[in-house]
């Protein structure tokens, strides 16, 4: 907030005086001070965003047309497919957005991984975070089960007869989430409801909290130091530039960049080599045919890889939830004082290759059917994926790491 | 110039291996011949209309599809489609549905006619070319079996010829059917194929600009 800045007159100053609208433009747009120094790994954030209000913009066209109903469902998605003026169009932005979402966001929390965002003192930035992916995680499975076809439906009845191994409770939650006994219309039209209401509002709102809590504390670096150490005359950090016009002219380039490539998968490719959308959900959702082989949309792949490895169906369940629970304590099981890969030791880089590794072969073998070879496979992975978070509070406390910069390089 | 052949390379590489994964999913058992149609192809598909109007209609549906809309997409007038299809009892807003109902169905073939609409998109066009093609003379029962669909209860529509002259048309039915089938998957798949080139183009150019603009105003921070 500059002292000096002129009261504006006219409409602006009418708003101004009865809403606060330069100071908050101010506070997280034009006077934001972001580190100089954001490199490739920096644009997954605003491009999360884009996709999100591309979710949002699509959904609301989509849901003009569709009808949530057993009997309807496929139907009208083919309807949107052939007879909606550009519904085609709608809905593979639709789809391949939901691929491109989990894309942009997982690259996005590899950053946080890479040059410790997640540490002091932006721990609740993470958090809400890891709250969002957990929020993104309901809101996908719900969509996917709208389409109504064969893999919407066996996909969906494998996960929430998860539900029912948890002990006392299990069977009457399966009941309870799907609101009958199998899953039916019932199913369809809740699941419909969260989707286009309930969780898009619980996005929105942990969106703008995890950036409120972002702008509280303060962008990480590349270098993993704080910029605010280092101020000039007027206050300002000095290795700081202010967001706009700055990083929303570099984030534009990167968005005209992605679209590039999300324009070529929704022209060219929009069934994205069968992962994107799966080539069973062309048939119809039928109860009394089980596909030869179920397996769910490729971003849940990696979880659903471990709940396979672990042979018991409770603990198997337990191992799904953790891996994705684990991830939430991340700044305390890393205790290492430095954040950035760059100055750290070789132990974290070893197990954050072999964390990387471990998640990409597991989100392979989830696609593939669980043979006994694939299987042993997937449970040295999931070992070694668990490994990273048991080892990395002990290795991070002795890790012989490089002097950390005073300022940026 | 070299950079970009690489690029293009490395994407056509990408997309071979992931479709390579999904069509292994696809195919049953037996080794898929490979359709080698083009959607682009406007006569093969027309062609491909007549056939599938001719041959499959006396029993198979394509539900999601209208007349007008195959006339539309192939070039074809309203008054002409019908004709052409030889189907001028039908309106031409009506949907393409066979002639044989359920009831029929179960006493003819003992089993419901599936809905050949998605069947491209389910199975792949590599599968119904393969399929089409696929019969054998089971000589122990004395009549016509599938390699790729062992027990199929469809008769052998597009007998091979023996002729070998014969087999050049022979192959060129059967591609102009899938390709049909193909498009009828998926309508909209010559207009995005035509658009999706366009707004690269543009995006392409757009990045020029936000470059430069990205350029402009961060020649003044030091590093």
């Amino acid at each position: 907030m500059s002292n000096n800045a002129q009261k504006p007159t006219g409409l602006l100053g009418w708003l101004d005086r009865r809403y606060p609208l330069i100071e908050t433009w101010n506070y997280h747009i034009a006077e934001y001070y972001a580190p100089k120094n954001f490199n490739f790994w920096y644009f997954f954030g605003s491009l999360a965003l884009l996709v999100f209000v591309n979710q949002i913009v699509t959904g609301i066209w989509l849901t003009m047309s569709y009808k949530p109903d057993a009997a309807e469902a496929f139907n009208s998605v083919e309807y949107i497919m052939r007879d909606v003026e550009w519904g085609w169009l709608i809905r593979y932005l639709h789809s391949t957005g939901a691929s491109a979402f989990f894309i942009v966001v997982y690259l996005h929390m590899l950053r946080g991984l890479l040059y410790g965002s997640y540490k002091e003192p932006r721990e609740l930035v993470w958090i809400i975070g890891m709250l969002l992916f957990f929020a993104l995680m309901a809101e996908a499975f719900m969509g996917y089960l709208l389409p109504w076809g064969q893999m919407s439906f066996w996909g969906a009845q494998v996960i929430i007869s998860l539900f029912g191994a948890i002990p006392v409770i299990g069977p009457d939650l399966a009941i309870w989430v799907k609101g009958d006994y199998v899953i039916s219309d019932a199913t369809l039209n809740r699941f419909f409801a969260l989707h286009v209401i309930a969780l898009p509002l619980v996005l929105v709102i942990l969106v703008f909290m995890h950036i409120v809590a972002l702008h509280q504390v303060g962008s990480n670096n590349p270098d993993g130091i704080e910029i605010k150490k280092y101020k000039n005359e007027k206050g300002l950090p000095i290795d700081g530039i202010p967001f706009h016009p700055y990083y929303s002219v570099k984030d534009s380039m990167g968005v005209v960049v992605f679209l590039f490539f999300f324009a070529f998968v929704v022209f060219y490719m929009p069934e994205g080599g069968g992962y994107f959308l799966e080539a069973p959900n062309f048939e119809p959702a039928n109860p009394l045919k089980t596909p030869d082989h179920i397996a769910p949309v490729w971003y849940f792949t990696p979880f659903y890889a471990i709940l396979r490895a672990i042979p018991d169906k409770l603990l198997g369940v337990a191992g799904m939830g953790g891996a994705i629970a684990i991830l939430f304590a991340m700044p305390w099981l890393d205790r290492c004082k430095v954040k950035s890969i760059r100055y750290r030791g070789i132990s974290y880089k070893l197990l954050l290759t072999m964390f990387v590794i471990s998640f990409v072969v597991l989100g392979w073998l989830g696609t593939q059917p669980a043979t006994p070879e694939l299987t042993k496979l997937a449970r040295i992975f999931t070992a070694t994926y668990f490994l990273f978070f048991i080892i990395l509070p002990f290795t991070s406390v002795m890790e012989r790491t490089k002097p950390v910069p005073e300022r940026l390089t | 110039m070299k950079n970009i052949n690489n690029i293009t390379l490395l994407i056509m590489l990408f997309i071979t291996v992931l479709s390579t994964n999904a069509l292994a999913s696809a195919g049953g058992g037996a080794h898929l011949e490979h359709a080698g149609n083009n959607i682009l192809d406007q006569e093969s598909l027309q062609k491909g209309a007549v056939l599938f109007a001719t041959r499959c209609m006396s029993c198979h549906s394509v539900k999601y599809m209208r007349y007008n809309r195959v006339a539309k997409d192939l070039g074809w007038t309203d008054e002409e489609v019908l004709k052409k299809l030889g189907k001028t009892r039908n309106k031409v807003v009506d949907n393409m549905m066979g002639s044989m109902n359920d009831t029929t169905a179960m006493a003819a073939f003992g089993t419901k006619i599936p809905d050949l609409s998605l069947m491209a998109r389910l199975k792949g066009s590599d599968y119904i070319y393969s399929f089409l093609r696929g019969f054998e003379l089971d000589m122990k029962k004395g009549k016509w079996d599938n390699k790729y669909l062992p027990g199929t209860a469809m008769p052998n529509i597009m007998m091979k010829p023996n002729d070998p002259k014969a087999l050049e048309q022979y192959d060129k039915d059967t591609r102009d059917l899938v390709n049909f089938l193909e498009y009828v998957g998926e309508p909209a798949k010559m207009k995005r194929y035509d658009l999706g080139w366009k707004v690269m183009l543009f995006l392409f150019i757009m990045f020029i600009f936000a470059y430069l603009l990205k350029r402009e105003y961060w020649k003044d921070i030091k590093h």
